[in-house]
């Protein structure tokens, strides 16, 4: 399953209800998802903020993959190699406009990473590792 | 998102309905920058018809209360969606403004 749109903030609002409802879909509760919507929406808005620095002419490619175990999420762009050691928060006690994207992704992502095997544009994998419940273990058992 | 600013007692009332993101914090900015640069001594947000805010929006307000502090004015947020109050407090932002459940608590009324 995948969502491409254009590079247009106005766009952003349809990756966000697309993700809240995967999210849904893979039985996460509404709070989680809410979470999940927000941290991808952060992760788009810097690809058109940073990567493409403005341009709206772009395109952003969000994939989804469910898996019992997992929720992934790989936000694909053409832009320049972004450096992974420059994508950094500011101090929370720093309290500033900025920086708080990155800590929205990694408070509900396991893996927050940039393939490096990508030649041209950029490859953000986020992964979800999904709690069981205590329906599944019972199941399972 | 809507934005309707009405005045009470002397009060803007910065009335926001719908999603704050990076497409409409750039209006919110200008209305609010607009009340900070007229060194309005209290403004309230109210935020009971807002269903999402992003880290766009969390600067925007960032920038707003900073503006304000220069010249002692209070920016205050009123009717708080608890999916709202939670990203505020996540980003260690709930201490730094002031939150009240309406504007009567706030006007005192």
């Amino acid at each position: 399953m995948s969502v491409t749109v254009p590079s247009h903030p106005k766009y952003l609002c349809v990756v966000r209800d697309v993700t809240a409802r995967m999210a849904r879909i893979g039985g996460m509760t509404e709070e989680t998802s809410g979470q999940v919507k927000l941290a991808v929406d952060e992760a788009c808005a810097n690809v058109i903020k940073h990567t493409y620095r403005g341009d709206t002419t772009k395109r952003i490619v969000v994939k989804f993959r469910m898996a019992p175990e997992a929720f992934e999420v790989i936000i694909e762009d053409t832009g320049p190699r972004v450096d992974p050691e420059a994508v950094k928060g500011r101090d929370l006690d720093d309290i500033k406009p900025g920086g708080l994207g990155i800590h929205f992704i990694k408070r509900v992502f396991d893996v927050v990473a940039f393939d490096q095997t990508k030649t041209k544009g950029n490859r953000l994998r986020l992964i979800k590792n999904m709690e069981k419940t205590d329906e599944d273990r019972h199941n399972h058992s | 998102m809507k934005i309707d600013i009405t005045i009470a007692e002397g009060v803007p009332i910065v009335a926001i309905s719908g999603e704050i993101d990076m497409s409409t914090s750039t209006l919110l900015r200008t209305h609010l920058l607009e009340l900070v640069g007229e060194k309005r001594p209290l403004v309230l947000i109210d935020f009971t018809y807002v269903s999402y805010i992003d880290s766009s929006g969390i600067a925007t307000f960032v920038e707003g209360l900073k503006g304000m502090m220069h010249y002692g004015g209070k920016l205050k947020f009123v009717a708080i969606p608890a999916n709202i109050a939670e990203i505020f407090s996540f980003s260690k932002l709930d201490k730094v403004f002031e939150m009240y459940g309406s504007v009567n608590d706030v006007l005192d009324r």
